[in-house]
């Protein structure tokens, strides 16, 4: 069995960690001390700068035909309480209403629906180019462009040739869940399986399309399957380099099939960060989802091996069906606050890391606390 | 310079930070002010090291578990700790700081209490890593609203539990998952007793202070 000193000596020389070396990760009783493996080699890569854009999610329709246990959204079908799809005016008029300080990004993730013709997504982009022509629309996952293949009857290729022509500039990263067939076929059967969504970013990348990855943990999964949703994804960005960020995302417990299960903690939030900056040795970016792990706990993560925070995101319902505690919305300057107060220095980015601007480091150090705030006190305490 | 429950690198990063001196100081029961700006700019996870390596050497392994209302918690507050400067919104490494500082400075095997309901759970169970040794607060819903005594919840196997009890139940898990023992403490509140049936955790008297 590996040792964490072992891999330790690995990550100093520079080495590629296997398969082994990982699962040593995931097992190290010291959380700290793989925090701080990973926050080196955070720091080789990036200094101190810390990614964050501005973006705002849409979600045009949750009615889904797939059954994720996971999901607040399995098999919703059309007319069910909760069900709503937009109308492409809808859809359009959430940009409109934030023309007045429009964000750069726009993240659209769907459920499967039956009923849509194509044209709706192609309607969709077309009509958001329309409105702000640099708008970058990150839209559709690995899980949706497989479906639309199904059931539009088209190869990846053709749908991505199409959804190009109508604006789409890249791939969001979700769907991925756990690729092992052990896992994936217990928790989400009837959608699109680890190879394929594995296909859909490599076709994607191939025709120049960039893309994410992410991984849902704390579930039925084992550090096995973690690690062997890890190696899978770099296997592939060996190949098309196409990925840009890779983003860890906690299972959230509320209103789903899983509903009985525990929520992973901050500690394994954590650890998946850390571990995933160790072994990811050619995804450029480590993303702490903030939605997902709380805006607190996403702070501590950019000392543990993240370097982005993700957006301002507006209007996100995937997790907050799910029983999610983060706040709907972070302003920009919130994110900023919290970057600088980890000790490191804003960078705003576009979706591709091109920085739009870069902020300059606090005046005020992480350290800046004042002692004895009686008022502050109240929130912890040392009795003697 | 460490203890035995911690490994090389808490070793490492405490040298690196420059820290021995502060555990040297503080085992020969000497002042500790003038450490206090050195701890307050070290790294954060060399001091979550060495907080975590003295409330191991102190305290020990077990977690306290302390039901109260948050007027209790005001009472009790003592002004020896170093604190942020603003409430904790949105501040994750500068509260794990202060846990830290307050273990490191603070006076010798010192309950170093955090309430979760400012915290948020996520927090709390992290400032366990970082020297925290008991949590406390009111028991409230995820929207911070109080859980009345007779709520109940069905459970699968078990039929109706308290929804209070659930919650706490919440707790004992996040501290196992923090490879720390949960402990009730009981006169603190009524469910003690319970709490230790439900989800097999040891009860213990409060301390006075």
């Amino acid at each position: 069995m590996t040792s964490f000193e072992d891999v330790a000596t690995k990550v100093k020389r520079g080495e590629r960690l296997d398969a082994d070396d990982a699962l040593a990760l995931f097992m190290e009783p010291d959380l700290l001390a793989v925090g701080a493996l990973a926050n080196a080699e955070r720091e080789r890569r990036h200094g101190d700068r810390t990614f964050f854009n501005r973006n705002m999610r849409v979600e045009v329709t949750n009615v889904c035909m797939a059954s994720c246990l996971f999901c607040s959204f399995a098999k919703l079908e059309e007319g069910k309480p909760g069900a709503h799809t937009m109308t492409l005016a809808e859809a359009w008029s959430e940009l409109e209403r934030r023309m007045d300080d429009p964000p750069g990004e726009i993240h659209i993730v769907n459920g499967l629906h039956p009923g849509l013709p194509f044209a709706y997504y192609e309607d969709l982009l077309r009509g958001y180019k329309r409105i702000k022509p640099d708008i970058h629309l990150k839209c559709f996952t690995g899980v949706e462009i497989h479906f639309f293949a199904e059931h539009y009857k088209m190869t990846y290729e053709e749908v991505l040739t199409k959804l190009r022509a109508a604006g789409l500039d890249g791939l969001p990263g979700g769907g991925a869940e756990i690729f092992h067939p052990e896992v994936r076929k217990r928790i989400s059967d009837d959608k699109a399986t680890g190879e394929q969504w594995l296909e859909v970013h490599r076709v994607a990348h191939g025709m120049g399309i960039r893309s994410n990855a992410t991984m849902l943990y704390g579930h039925i999964e084992t550090f096995e399957h973690r690690v062997d949703h890890l190696m899978k994804l770099r296997a592939l960005q060996d190949e098309t380099r196409g990925f840009q960020a890779f983003i860890p995302l906690a299972f959230h417990p509320d209103g789903n099939g899983m509903k009985n299960l525990p929520a992973p903690t901050a500690i394994d939030d954590l650890r998946n960060i850390a571990v995933a900056r160790l072994v990811l040795d050619n995804f450029e970016h480590i993303k702490a989802y903030w939605v997902s792990m709380t805006p607190k706990i996403a702070q501590v993560a950019l000392r543990f091996g993240a370097d982005d925070i993700d957006g301002t995101i507006v209007h996100e319902t995937i997790y907050h069906s799910a029983g999610s505690s983060s706040p709907q919305e972070l302003r920009e300057e919130d994110l900023i606050r919290l970057i600088r107060e980890a000790g490191r220095v804003p960078v705003e980015r576009d979706t591709l890391y091109n920085v739009v601007r870069e902020h300059p480091r606090s005046v005020m150090p992480e350290a800046a606390i004042k002692v004895r705030d009686r008022k502050a006190a109240r929130h912890l305490e040392v009795l003697s | 310079m460490t203890t035995q429950a911690q490994g090389a690198f808490a070793e490492r990063a405490i040298g690196d930070g420059g820290l021995e001196a502060v555990l040297a100081a503080r085992r020969a029961g000497r002042d500790l002010t003038a450490f206090q700006s050195l701890v307050l700019g070290a790294d954060i996870l060399a001091l979550g090291a060495l907080a975590d390596g003295i409330r191991a050497e102190e305290v020990g392994e077990v977690v306290r578990i302390t039901v109260r209302d948050a007027e209790a918690v005001d009472a009790r507050a003592a002004d020896v700790v170093p604190m942020p400067d603003a409430s904790p919104d949105a501040r994750g490494l500068l509260y794990l700081r202060a846990v830290a500082a307050a273990r490191i400075l603070g006076p010798k095997a010192a309950p170093v209490v955090v309430d979760w309901t400012v915290t948020g759970m996520e927090l709390a169970q992290l400032a366990l890593s970082f020297g925290a040794s008991e949590l406390a607060g009111p028991i409230v819903s995820k929207r911070g609203l109080p859980i009345a005594k007779d709520d109940t919840k069905r459970v699968k196997g078990q039929g109706m539990v308290s929804a209070a009890l659930l919650k706490q139940q919440e707790l004992v898990e996040l501290i196992r998952r923090s490879g720390r023992e949960p402990v009730a403490t009981e006169g603190a509140t009524e469910s003690a007793t319970d709490l230790a049936a439900l989800a097999d955790v040891n009860v213990v008297k409060e301390s006075t202070t």
